[in-house]
């Protein structure tokens, strides 16, 4: 159980850069995730602390041992595959003994751990079946067994459910972050599920293209994302944006639509200065109503029942917007609506940085 | 297995009989050795008349009478011997350089490692017997002073040579198979505290058996088949300069030979029909997609 801090980590790929000068801290016992598209870097940046990359430049440290320079297997951490990578040639009794046969650890020894962590992922009846036996749920918990029996500082996963069908996705979820908690094992967990991230994580490091754009709670970056991309990145349907004119106190969005400028942003945008905005809101955070009214109108593009609510997609402009509404309420194609946001949901970003206007100072 | 089932029926016999018309002549020719060896006359040229059955041939094969009279004696338990050695010894050889090399060339970085794939090609497309004045060259140049290394060296010898024959194709086939396995399976072994060599002992090499297998069995095919670099720098004799030597001497009697030559066939002919079972086989599971 060590804390993993990472300091201006760069590695390049030829002339590629993968990790573009990472900072970032990872506490004892922490469920860290690292969130973010495909290509980001996410899994260069787990294999560079396991110890499979070595950085171009920058430190890893373990507590307070640097590690930059240790081989895997000096390291003691266990990593979880997506794809599992299970031996095929061996049963499942000798893929989970592998780490420890490596050891030269005594036989017995070998035996009472392997049968210890089989029995809490609940595979202890499948130890002499070889992994093209076993169902994708039953291999996954193989590779996760093989990851932990060697008690390992750290636990690193890389995207382990996305290769499970949905259903046991939301099983193994719950199952993960309550093994974690138990075993209190500091835990690194790359996917590009953003519903996986908030569901496990204590806190997320958002990454795009290398560099870490946020690191918080999952409150913190869904109710306060500092980037556009983090804001968009999370919640599902994503966050809405729509580019606004600052003027007169005012944001104009359309000839039709100018909304005054939330309370908790009015110093902020004296302050700052800033003349072209996003609005950004989230499709629970807005009411629809019929009608031209006072709040940003629109045109009724499609509607999609969901059962007890509906999502509700509004064009603006040449933007599109969507908006929960309550399952009783009858649209028609066309129809011409305004939406109002609550408005102390509403996060406004500067339009040339992409920055949340209370970042955009520090 | 999947095909695409577009072919009209009605050609399907026309196909079959097209093919057998084109396997025919070879299948004529060594129906008619392997007969001929079960004959008291040979009946290479059809003369079916002459087709007298009798086992004579393989026996006299294996006790190593040569001739139907006189004493010509041949220890053919040592010919086919020596046969074995050099197979053995071409296939052990190609297979340990190839499974090393294969690994290296596809999960090293180095500088040169371009050059080295694209000139293996090369040097497959390179034909032994243009290069036998300069082999010939080193063996006389290097050759040992003392009687009785003079034997040993000339097997050390054909099989090296054999062997550097066969070695670019195997190291070719070997990094194919090598390159198939996800990287995930090393680091795997890595995390879990392996050496490189571990990992590649224990993890990479159970994994491909199928194509070390393909090695093995191809290169000992290849020493066994060989005759020119045998004939040209093996002092004892194999089967094949065995068969050469004896083919119009006066005094061979020919289902004899044909016996010889029958006996020489069988290795390759049970090789394909065995190995094809695990040659086929694949490994599946413990990794998705």
């Amino acid at each position: 159980m060590v804390s993993v801090r990472l300091e201006n980590i760069v590695k390049k790929f030829g002339n590629f850069t993968a990790l573009d000068n990472v900072n970032l801290e990872i506490k004892d016992r922490e469920f860290m995730a690292l969130l973010g598209p495909s290509g980001s870097g996410k899994s260069t940046l787990l294999y560079t602390i396991a110890g499979i990359y070595k950085p171009t430049s920058g430190k890893v440290y373990f507590d307070d041992r640097d590690v930059t320079e240790l081989p895997p297997k000096d390291r003691n951490v266990g990593l979880v595959f997506q794809n599992w990578a299970l031996y095929p040639h061996m049963t499942v009794y000798k893929n989970i003994a592998f780490p420890l046969e490596l050891r030269k650890a005594p036989r017995e020894e070998i035996d009472k751990k392997v049968r210890e962590v089989a029995k809490m992922l609940h595979i202890d009846r499948l130890l002499e079946r070889y992994p093209w036996q076993l169902s994708g749920g039953q291999q996954q918990r193989v590779a996760i067994a093989r990851a932990l029996v060697k008690e390992p500082d750290v636990l690193l996963l890389d995207e382990p459910l996305s290769n499970l069908d949905a259903l046991l996705r939301l099983e193994v979820r719950a199952e993960l972050k309550r093994l974690q908690k138990e075993l209190g094992i500091t835990a690194v967990y790359v996917t590009h599920d953003q519903a996986e991230a908030l569901a496990m994580a204590d806190r997320i490091a958002v990454i795009k293209e290398g560099k870490i754009l946020q690191v918080g709670t999952p409150d913190e970056v869904y109710y306060k994302p500092k980037y556009k991309f983090v804001g968009g990145f999370l919640g599902n349907p994503p966050m809405n944006f729509l580019e606004a004119k600052v003027e007169d106190g005012k944001l104009v969005i359309t000839e039709e639509s100018a909304i005054p400028i939330p309370r908790q942003y009015r110093e902020i945008v004296e302050k700052t200065g800033v003349k072209e905005v996003y609005l950004g809101f989230r499709p629970h955070d807005a009411e629809v109503e019929k009608g031209i009214s006072q709040g940003i109108v629109g045109e009724v593009y499609s509607f999609e029942p969901l059962g007890r609510e509906q999502i509700v997609t509004i064009s603006v402009n040449d933007s599109i917007v969507k908006v929960f509404a309550p399952e009783g309420e009858h649209f028609n194609f066309g129809e011409k609506v305004t939406i109002k946001v609550k408005e102390d949901l509403l996060v406004l970003f500067d339009k040339k940085t992409e920055k949340a206007l209370e970042f955009l100072a520090g | 297995m999947k095909d695409v089932e577009t072919r009209p029926k009605k050609y399907e016999g026309a196909l079959i009989l097209a093919i057998f018309l084109a396997t025919l002549p070879l299948i004529i020719g060594f129906s008619l050795l392997i007969l001929s060896s079960f004959s008291r006359d040979m009946i290479t040229n059809f003369d079916f008349k002459s087709f007298h059955p009798t086992i004579e041939n393989w026996i006299n094969v294996f006790k190593g009478k040569l001739a139907i009279t006189g004493g010509v004696k041949v220890n053919m338990g040592k010919i086919i011997l020596n046969t074995l050695i050099v197979a053995l010894g071409v296939s052990g050889l190609v297979t340990l350089i190839s499974v090393m090399s294969g690994y290296a060339l596809s999960r090293m970085d180095f500088k040169g490692r371009k050059w080295m794939i694209v000139s293996l090609m090369l040097l497959h497309a390179f034909p032994g017997v243009a290069l036998i004045v300069g082999v010939y060259l080193l063996y006389r140049l290097s050759f040992p002073e003392g009687q009785n290394f003079v034997r040993l060296y000339s097997f050390i010898y054909v099989i090296f040579a054999r062997a550097a024959l066969e070695v670019p194709m195997s190291v070719w086939l070997m990094k194919g198979f090598f390159d198939t396995i996800p990287w995930e399976f090393e680091w795997s072994g890595i995390i879990d505290g392996a050496s490189r060599i571990t990992v590649w002992r224990k993890i990479m090499l159970p994994l491909i058996k199928p194509g070390i297998l393909a090695v093995a069995l191809f290169s000992f095919l290849a020493g066994w088949q060989d005759i020119i670099y045998v004939r040209t720098f093996l002092i004892d004799q194999t089967l094949a300069t065995f068969i050469e030597a004896n083919i119009e001497a006066e005094y061979t009697h020919m289902p004899l030979i044909a016996a010889a030559g029958t006996l020489y066939l069988l290795p390759t002919i049970i090789f394909f029909l065995t190995a094809q079972q695990i040659l086929l086989r694949g490994y599946s599971g413990g990794i998705k997609g």
